[in-house]
């Protein structure tokens, strides 16, 4: 099983979270963050702004299913035909476990 | 050395953290999220919940309809509440103990909605304060 991290822009969750959701993966878990990327931060006139807030996706799926969670995000958080600074981020890592607590029981 | 990632109910949050202590485990980091879980497909448990917030509910600012329409956007699953999010580094060992304590803590009768458990492998951990690494970092 693997954990999805998905880091998108704030206006783009609710997009992301639909698609998700009409793609089969409903369960998600939404945390508020910021965070600057490689771009470092945003310069307007004099003030630098480093801690840009963004949203931190968090998907558990089966491995199988890896590729068509990354497209569905991939596609839905790009902003601009090319993409834009700051659409954000995807991490996959792998998870051992997964427990759901109302069912007591090891199973996704 | 894994990373045991708890979503939980924000009122469970107390039990938890007493829980999380006498499984030995005093320490962890806990931020506030918000999830939702898989779609429900049983259609009685969800006219039960319905029943039960539409008596809970008042019509005297946005009438029946409106009522009905919150109550319905509610139940539909695309919903995001709000829980917490623990993360808690352990040894290898100690998981199944944490994850057991974290289960009993919160499961309800509800049978939905009490969030999940994931374990996760970790490669290595730093203590600040003594720059131990590894294993002796943890606890």
């Amino acid at each position: 099983m693997l954990l999805i991290r998905a880091i998108v822009r704030p206006e783009k969750k609710d997009d992301v979270l639909a698609e998700l959701s009409s793609a089969g993966f409903n369960a998600a878990t939404m945390v508020d963050v910021v965070g600057r990327g490689k771009q470092k931060g945003i310069k307007i006139g004099g003030m630098v702004y480093d801690e840009i807030p963004k949203i931190l996706i968090l998907v558990a799926i089966q491995d199988s299913d890896k590729d068509r969670v990354v497209k569905t995000i991939l596609s839905t958080a790009k902003t601009g035909s090319d993409g834009t600074f700051g659409d954000g981020k995807i991490f996959v890592s792998p998870i051992d476990e997964v427990y759901t607590i109302s069912k007591g029981a090891p199973i996704l | 050395m894994k990373e045991i990632m708890a979503v939980v109910r924000m009122k469970k949050t107390g039990v938890t953290k007493k829980a999380l202590v006498t499984a030995g485990v005093a320490g962890f980091t806990a931020v506030k999220v918000s999830g939702r879980g898989r779609l429900v497909t049983d259609p009685a448990r969800i006219e039960e919940c319905r029943q039960k917030l539409l008596s809970m509910s008042t019509d005297d600012f946005g009438g029946a309809q409106d009522t009905e329409q919150l109550v319905t956007s509610f139940l539909d699953g695309s919903r995001f509440f709000p829980r917490r999010l623990f993360t808690i580094l352990a040894h290898d060992d100690d998981v199944p103990r944490i994850v057991e304590a974290i289960t009993n803590a919160n499961r309800t009768e509800h049978g939905i909605g009490d969030g999940a458990i994931f374990v996760m492998p970790i490669l290595d951990a730093i203590r600040v304060r003594t720059g131990e690494t590894g294993e002796a970092a943890i606890w």
